[in-house]
């Protein structure tokens, strides 16, 4: 069993009358990439704010390597990487000078601040214009510099909140990458998004997040689970009792008939609709349309909120 | 470490931005270098409306040892010009620069006193003839300067003020030659030679008329009859009857007994030949006026002929050589605190460097600009929250008291290399001097630059966008300049105003500027006051700030 990095028990946090975390509870365990999703306003900033150790909780309790984690936490605050939504670089320092700042804030000094440096310079891609100043540097190549800074000093947890918005490809491919690395090299990472393909691909658990609230927590899997796969097929010259032909196909759960068209819920849409195309020929009825419909990460959150992502 | 870490990260983003330098280092010196040359010399000058006298003094002296006056000529008068109300007397050491000043319509007029002047000044008189000889000074217009050995040099532009500057000149010179010759002039009054000359005058008043021989009757009456009555004068005239040649013992006692018995016949026949015409014409025919003013009588008339005018003009002393001697008042103290000796304050060059002006304009924008490093710290603060990285900075494992004093560090670095480049650039640009006192510019520009840090945290806590930055260090810092007297001389704000001015921290700096720059003997104790208070403001703005400053 995995430790648990980070334990958010019932986290409350209010603006006025606005509950932007309300009662907000998870546990990220190490190794990890644990996605927060949600749209916008949902309360996901807020919450890393809280975690990171930026904002003060209203109620409830963060655990950080199982210890309690507040705004005053100076010595767990070097084990923690926070990648920001906005930009957090001085544009008229060049990129290493940038790099060698925050990484003698965490209090990295000498050769081992010089290797860091070249290391994560190396990782991000920005070896070659380490030098010019980040004023002069592209979207992207400023979003892959804020995400070096946040993990110049080796972090053990690394907070990315949003870090491909506004980027080009091939430095949301870079950042996409360095992500999986960093993973793989024994990081765990906290990633907020409203992109859903970004979370679906990283992520092995995920939050969803909604005006405050947790909707769900669970591995992808689990979360698809709870939606249905179906398969939609119009059929001319069904014989009677042709809908329960097709109820009786290994695999389907349920279908629903009506006027010459039939939707399955299957267990899985290849073996099915094999059996239902051999099923027609052998009943002289002609298949003439067929519509599939498989979860998706999309679809679970239209389904728990009600609304599109990015509605 | 953090701290200095940020500290750094700080300096080098203000030397990188080009707005810190242009704000904190062009602009004051330019300001400066504008006001330098446009501004003229009256700039930095107290205001006094008291008359400025220039006088150049060449005098070389009195000729020999006198007994008055006892100082040469030309300090009698300054002295007396000193004396005068509402009159400031300037010194000018070089006659060429005097004329220069003249030339350049700086000085309506200056008086030169030649190298002759006590000389002439000795000379003066109301005698046709002496040796040495005499200089008569008066004419139609009071006194004749050239004959006193003095010039005025006038700026024919200024032609009131000179002519105002002529008439006091004129008066002093009046009331310091005019008893002069007088005093003189009386002391010949009734001398020996006065005297001398009045019995020759007389001599040539002949013949006596009857008139005046009678009225000698009387007199002549008294002397016969003292001389008469007198035993001696009958003895004698006993003596010379019996030794004249052929007298006997007998007729001569006889003859002078007659004399003796018939001396009130004698005395009336005298007194009828005074009444009679024809006898007094023959009498005073051969006889002056003169013959009456013996040496002896002379000396007996003249001092009481002196004393005698003098009792007719009793209100004065002719006999004192100075004003106050004449007309029997107090004399005027000389007063030495109101003459200044002129030094040449305008520079040189193009740049007119060393010119006194600068003594005041430096120091004066040097305060002023130290505290625009509100908009470079309120940008600084502002830039971190704009670019996002005060989060960062709150993420990392600082203190709040790190991160701010990271911020306050490098602006008291910024600010004192500005304090001191900026009195660096005006003795080497623009020549002033650093006074007799340097070593204790260092504390005052640290002092000061305490203060302006302490305000620029102050504005960066309050200020939460560049515009505000912009618009609250602009308005609070030429506020505060205005009020201070960073704008114009502390010197030329009025009294009341000049107290008022004393809640900026910029008045206590420039006072203490004031004393370290433009005092020959500053008063060390009103610097380490200054400085004393100029700390205090710091600390009060830093604990302000420290208390109002949000990071969140």
């Amino acid at each position: 069993m995995p430790e648990p990095i980070l334990e958010i028990t019932d986290l409350r946090k209010r603006y006025g009358d606005i509950a932007a975390v309300d009662g907000v509870s998870l546990t990220v365990e190490a190794g990890e990439v644990f996605g927060l999703l949600g749209p916008n306003g949902a309360g996901k900033t807020t919450l890393l704010s809280i975690a990171a150790g930026l904002l003060p909780a209203d109620g409830g309790s963060v655990k950080l390597f199982g210890q309690p984690f507040t705004r005053d936490s100076r010595e767990l605050r070097h084990l923690v990487g926070l990648g920001t939504q906005d930009l957090s670089i001085y544009p008229e320092l060049t990129g290493r000078e940038n790099l060698r700042f925050f990484g003698k804030l965490y209090g990295l000094s000498g050769k081992e601040l010089r290797s860091r440096v070249d290391e994560v310079l190396t990782a991000v891609g920005l070896t070659d214009r380490a030098n010019d100043r980040a004023s002069h540097y592209s979207g992207g190549m400023k979003r892959r510099l804020n995400l070096a800074a946040a993990i110049v000093h080796g972090p053990k947890l690394l907070f990315l909140d949003e870090p491909t918005t506004g980027v080009d490809p091939q430095s949301r491919n870079h950042i996409f990458e360095q992500v999986k690395a960093l993973n793989a090299a024994g990081l765990t990472v906290i990633y907020t998004s409203h992109y859903m393909e970004e979370v679906q691909t990283l992520c092995r658990q995920i939050a969803i997040l909604d005006n405050g609230k947790l909707l769900a927590c669970n591995t992808l899997p689990n979360l698809l689970k709870c939606l249905d796969t179906t398969v939609r097929v119009t059929v001319t010259n069904a014989p009677p009792g042709f809908a329960e032909k097709l109820g009786a196909i290994p695999g389907v759960k349920r279908v629903k008939a009506s006027d010459g068209t039939f939707e399955l819920t299957v267990d899985e849409i290849g073996p099915v609709l094999a059996k239902v195309a051999s099923d027609c020929v052998a009943a002289g009825a002609e298949l003439t349309d067929v519509t599939t419909t498989e979860p998706t990460l999309e679809r679970v959150f239209l389904n728990l909120t009600g609304r599109g992502l990015r509605d | 470490m953090a701290i200095f870490t940020l500290a750094t990260k700080d300096l080098r983003l203000l030397l990188r931005d080009p707005r810190s330098a242009v704000i904190l280092l062009l602009t004051p010196l330019l300001l400066i270098l504008v006001l330098g040359l446009a501004l003229g010399e009256g700039f930095v000058e107290k205001p006094d409306d008291r008359l400025r006298i220039s006088i150049v003094n060449l005098d070389k002296g009195l000729p020999a040892k006198v007994t008055f006056p006892e100082k040469p000529w030309a300090d009698v008068v300054i002295d007396d010009l000193s004396a005068t109300e509402n009159i400031r007397l300037e010194i000018i050491n070089d006659r060429a620069e005097a004329e220069r000043l003249v030339a350049r319509g700086r000085r309506p007029a200056v008086i030169v006193f030649e190298p002759d002047f006590s000389d002439r000044m000795q000379r003066c008189s109301f005698l046709t003839h002496a040796d040495p000889p005499p200089i008569n000074p008066l004419g139609r217009d009071g006194v004749r300067l050239e004959e006193l050995g003095a010039t005025l040099l006038t700026d024919k532009t200024q032609p009131v003020s000179a002519s105002i500057i002529e008439q006091v000149t004129q008066v002093t010179l009046l009331r310091v030659v005019i008893p002069w010759m007088i005093g003189k002039a009386f002391q010949r009054v009734g001398d020996a030679q006065f005297m001398a000359d009045v019995a020759q005058r007389l001599n040539k008043v002949k013949p006596i008329p009857p008139p005046v021989l009678e009225e000698l009757d009387p007199v002549v009456q008294k002397l016969l009859i003292a001389l008469t009555n007198d035993p001696r004068f009958q003895a004698i005239l006993l003596k010379e009857f019996r030794e004249a040649k052929g007298s006997n013992v007998v007729d001569a006692t006889r003859d002078a007994l007659v004399i003796a018995k018939r001396k009130d016949q004698f005395q009336i026949a005298v007194h009828k030949a005074f009444q009679d015409r024809e006898i007094l014409e023959r009498l005073g025919k051969d006889m002056s006026f003169g013959e009456v003013l013996t040496p002896s009588v002379r000396r007996e008339i003249g001092p009481r002929v002196k004393s005698g005018v003098g009792d007719l003009f009793s209100n004065y002393n002719f006999e004192a050589k100075t004003w106050a001697g004449l007309v029997k008042s107090n004399a005027r103290e000389a007063n030495e605190a109101n003459r200044v000796e002129y030094r040449n304050t305008s520079g040189t060059g193009i740049l007119n460097r060393g010119a006194l002006r600068y003594q005041v304009l430096v120091p004066s924008y040097t305060v002023m600009f130290s505290f625009f490093l509100v908009l470079s710290v309120g940008w600084l603060f502002v830039a971190e929250r704009k670019h996002g990285t005060l989060v960062r900075l709150r993420a990392a494992p600082l203190t709040r008291a790190q991160i701010l004093l990271g911020k306050l560090l490098p602006c008291l670095v910024v600010s004192l290399v500005q304090g001191f480049f900026l009195l660096v650039a005006g003795r080497l640009i623009f020549g002033m001097t650093w006074g007799s006192r340097p070593e204790l510019l260092i504390p005052l520009v640290i002092c000061t630059s305490f203060s302006a840090v302490g305000l620029s945290i102050l504005v960066a806590s309050i200020a939460r966008t560049e515009t505000q930055v912009a618009v609250y260090g602009t308005l609070i810092v030429l506020v505060l300049g205005g009020v201070s007297g960073s704008l114009m001389p502390r010197d030329l704000m009025p009294e009341q105003m000049k107290r008022i001015s004393l809640i900026t921290p910029h008045a206590w700096a420039l006072d203490a500027y004031s004393q370290l720059l433009a005092s020959p003997n500053p008063d060390v104790s009103a610097v380490l006051l200054s400085c004393g208070v100029l700390l205090a403001f710091g600390v009060v703005f830093t604990v302000i700030a420290w208390w109002r400053m949000d990071l969140d």
